[in-house]
């Protein structure tokens, strides 16, 4: 599989680490009300979409920068690889 | 007490080595410095490094060439390395020259530096490197940080059949090895 790098272009998967759901960048306030409901669908529930998903993958042996992919789990299609830093910032997060 | 002398020793003994024409050689005359960008002082960061090395800031992949004999990669969105000569504290003296701009950490004794050089150094980094090395993709003074043989490697092109290795010392003899055998194969 291969990996289209926003800075480095295409890489090999190998390069990477795969961590699980984009969602994760979506850390809840620990000082919400329910903060231990939400930690706890945060942590534990998630989806498992056959078809399009968006993922974590860390470039460890590479820039180590990580990135959200969105991979088809049914082709491993990637459609779009984007910068976690700048989808973080673009949700509002300060860095 | 007993007296010791501690001599420092290149990390593969100045290796050097022919391969039908294609030479592998340790490099041990190199110092690396890691530079950080603090958090947002890209442009403070960007300005002290061209009064330092009169150099702009590497785009990611990229590498400049720069005063003195030094070269500036550009590692990650925010973070550099620095090779040139071998210095008795290149950090301190990197320190000294951005006045604060970057942290910075002397890297000289964790990374081993290859020099790979004749027609055989791309067929043969070919088998054990998943990046693309043709000069199109990978012109010279363009580098990847990637992994060879499960051994994470810088490859820096330096024109021609020239490539510049580095990987960790720790593994140097690993990393060797896996290019020794890989030379061998297509040789």
């Amino acid at each position: 599989m291969i990996i289209n790098h926003p800075l480095l272009g295409p890489r090999d998967a190998a390069e990477f680490v795969h961590l699980g759901d984009a969602s994760l960048i979506d850390r809840p306030n620990w000082q919400a009300e329910d903060a231990a409901a939400q930690f706890l669908d945060y942590a534990y529930m998630r989806d498992n979409p056959a078809g399009e998903l968006r993922e974590l993958w860390y470039h460890e042996q590479g820039d180590r920068s990580w990135l959200v992919v969105t991979r088809n789990t049914l082709t491993h299609e990637i459609s779009s690889v984007e910068l976690a830093r700048d989808v973080a910032l673009a949700r509002g997060r300060d860095r | 007490m007993p007296e010791f002398t501690l001599t420092a020793k290149p990390f593969l003994g100045g290796y050097s080595r022919d391969f039908n024409g294609t030479t592998l050689t340790e490099a041990t005359d190199v110092s690396i410095t890691s530079i950080a960008q603090p958090l947002g002082g890209r442009e403070a960061l960007a300005k002290a490094v061209q009064s330092a090395w009169g150099c702009a800031l590497p785009t990611p992949g990229k590498t400049v060439e720069a005063d003195d004999g030094h070269r500036m990669f550009c590692t990650g969105p925010d973070s550099f390395l620095l090779t040139g000569p071998a210095l008795a504290d290149p950090a301190g003296d990197a320190a000294k020259a951005l006045k604060g701009a970057g942290y910075v950490t002397d890297q000289s004794e964790t990374w081993v530096t290859l020099r790979l050089s004749g027609p055989q150094a791309r067929p043969a980094l070919e088998r054990i490197c998943p990046v693309d090395l043709h000069p199109d993709a990978l012109p010279a003074g363009a580098f990847a940080r990637t992994v060879m043989e499960h051994l994470g490697a810088i490859v820096l092109a330096e024109g021609g059949d020239t490539f510049t290795l580095m990987s960790a010392s720790s593994s140097a003899n690993s990393f060797l090895h896996a290019i020794e055998v890989s030379l061998q194969n297509v040789g």
